[in-house]
């Protein structure tokens, strides 16, 4: 069971000035010292929520700037050149520097609350982990202003290409082995936190499913963030120290750059979107005044997919050549994962099935989530069917999946957690009637982008590519009408958001959310610096 | 936090970390040979 009866806590009671510490200790820094040295996990969290968010509006402009030059066919604003850059830097800056970062934001801010410890178990080390990644993002930002520009070998950077490429590959390298040591240290400090500072009482089996989730995405980025390390190490070397892994002419093997890398990047496609999870399965129950449906069979399936992710990496590769034994095992391997995803779906519907359902902006954006990831999931398993991939490969049909996996799924998931936790960090509840509107043009223009391309994909439109037959150019104009309005509906979520951290709006009580269960509900709104510096009893 | 919570937090993260560190070095020296490839050997 994932709900918990707090023997002794009461609103305001978690907090840390009523237990008697030197004042020291408990001071609260002020100034650029405190974000700089910060070691709280509340302000990591803040901060990493942030840097984010600027993320998040570097790769949409890029995209922005992708679907003009796309809005007809023809080369109108940039050469192909730049156009591949852009392209590959989207990608990038959205895995590594937007939604990657935004999970390990919750987590920081969400997790120690809910499991009633008082902090990260490595403040030091959270505090390093996050300034790794604006150094990180610099290096990727002015790599496009080195000789030969940023990277433009996409952002799974296969090789030769990437072996090919000018100091911007260099740049991008770096970059992203600095991301990958941020994420290893973030989901060591995940990892240890929920293993080893639980309140008393607080069973594994009565986690709150966010960091069920969490524990399972840790141990993932854990088992495959040093693959991907070592795949761009391996580049490095063949760049400019001599070895040929990557170079057939050197007795290497380019395809095994794309099993190194998938290996990493299958499961990586599950640590954006397990967390993801783990916040729709906070809030479906909240805004359905029942418990979440199925607990158990949550987590249990939450692991079967995370295991299920290691061993289907090759049908991103269903056209290199492999066996056809092969094509069929990454197959119905792949399948599989829509089993556990299934279990879940059905988990999230038989949760609101005769609930006492309202529809405030987290559910709105989670009822979503549940329906337009759903498509997502199942052109996946379109695209698990190898002879269907193999006429699709590479074209918008892909896009337009995993978009509707990352966008849909995890961004919808990341804006209905910060709706929902925003007045447990601001203390101010945000404007209902703005945050609607919010999602709803959110959901329109999403679909209006991303949803033509499906057909441009069944039509052979080749994803990365600056130009297109005329035979298409429809479809591109509703996609780059439906992107300029989906970035500009999200300069509505920021004004949502920064109204509450500047104080307006209706003061949020310790719980704001009626149907609402866990740990992080009994401190008061908004969280206080320190909480639960004595650990609650979990009955 | 206890310093018994401190030393197992410490070898628990000690543990973590050399499973990264096997899983790079496995990765980078012997991943190709044995994927196939054969740079290193």
């Amino acid at each position: 069971m994932s709900s918990v009866t707090v023997d002794h806590v009461s609103p305001g009671q978690g907090q840390g000035h009523d237990h008697g510490h030197d004042d020291h200790h408990h001071a609260i820094p002020s100034g650029w010292r405190r974000w700089l040295f910060a070691t709280n996990h509340k302000d990591i969290g803040t901060m990493y929520l942030i840097f984010s968010f600027i993320m998040l509006l570097e790769g949409g402009t890029l995209a922005l700037l992708l679907r003009t030059e796309l809005f007809e066919p023809g080369l109108q604003f940039f050469q192909p050149e730049l156009f591949n850059q852009f392209t590959t830097m989207h990608g990038i800056i959205m895995v590594f520097g937007a939604i990657m970062p935004s999970f390990v934001g919750f987590a920081n801010w969400m997790i120690p609350m809910q499991i009633g410890a008082s902090d990260m178990a490595f403040a030091r080390m959270n505090n390093f982990s996050f300034w790794l990644l604006p150094v990180a993002a610099t290096m990727l930002t002015i790599s496009f202003f080195v000789p030969g520009g940023a990277t433009a070998a996409g952002w799974t950077l296969y090789a030769p290409l990437s072996a090919q490429m000018g100091p911007g590959m260099d740049l991008a390298i770096f970059a992203i082995h600095l991301m990958g040591a941020s994420s290893i240290m973030g989901a060591i400090n995940v990892i240890v936190t929920v293993l080893n500072m639980r309140a008393p009482g607080m069973t594994l089996m009565k986690m709150p499913m966010f960091c069920w989730t969490w524990l399972i995405t840790a141990f993932l980025l854990i088992a495959v963030m040093p693959v991907l390390a070592a795949a761009i190490t391996m580049v490095l070397t063949d760049r400019h120290f001599g070895t040929g892994f990557f170079n057939a002419a050197a007795g290497g093997d380019p395809v095994l750059y794309q099993h190194v890398f998938w290996f990493f990047g299958h499961p990586e496609v599950y640590i954006m979107i397990l967390p993801a999870f783990g916040i729709v399965s906070a809030i479906v129950p909240a805004f359905s005044r029942k418990k979440l449906f199925g607990y158990a069979s949550m987590v249990y399936a939450t692991s079967a997919i995370a295991v299920l992710s290691f061993i289907v990496w090759a049908h991103h590769m269903f056209t290199t050549g492999m066996p056809v034994t092969g094509q069929l095992y990454f197959m119905y391997a792949t399948m599989l994962i829509s089993i556990p995803t299934g279990v879940k779906v059905f988990n999230w519907v038989a949760t609101m099935w005769r609930g006492s359902m309202t529809f405030e902006t987290p559910m709105l954006f989670s009822v979503g989530f549940i329906f337009v990831f759903t498509m997502g999931g199942f052109t996946g398993l379109i695209l698990s069917v190898a002879p269907i991939d193999i006429q699709v490969h590479d074209t918008y049909y892909v896009v337009a999946h995993f978009h509707y996996v990352l966008v849909a799924g995890s961004l919808f998931a990341l804006f209905a957690g910060a709706y929902y936790w925003v007045p447990k960090w601001t203390g101010r509840m945000y404007n209902e009637k703005l945050a609607k509107w919010h999602f709803w043009m959110t959901l329109i223009s999403f679909n209006i982008t991303f949803f033509p391309m499906h057909f441009l994909g069944l039509a052979g439109m080749p994803r990365r590519y600056a130009d297109y037959a005329a035979q298409f150019t429809t479809f591109h104009q509703m996609a780059t009408i439906g992107a300029f309005w989906f970035g500009l509906s999200q300069l509505l979520f920021l004004y949502t958001i920064l109204r509450c951290y500047r104080g307006k709006g209706e003061v949020a009580a310790a719980k704001p959310w009626e149907g609402a269960e866990g740990l992080e509900w009994t401190v008061p709104s908004p969280a206080p610096f320190h909480t639960f510096e004595t650990p609650p009893e979990v009955k | 936090m206890t310093p018994e919570q401190r030393r197992r937090n410490r070898i628990t993260g000690l543990i973590l970390l050399a499973i990264v560190l096997a899983i790079f070095a496995w990765i980078f020296f012997r991943g190709p040979a044995t994927l196939g490839g054969v740079a290193i050997n």
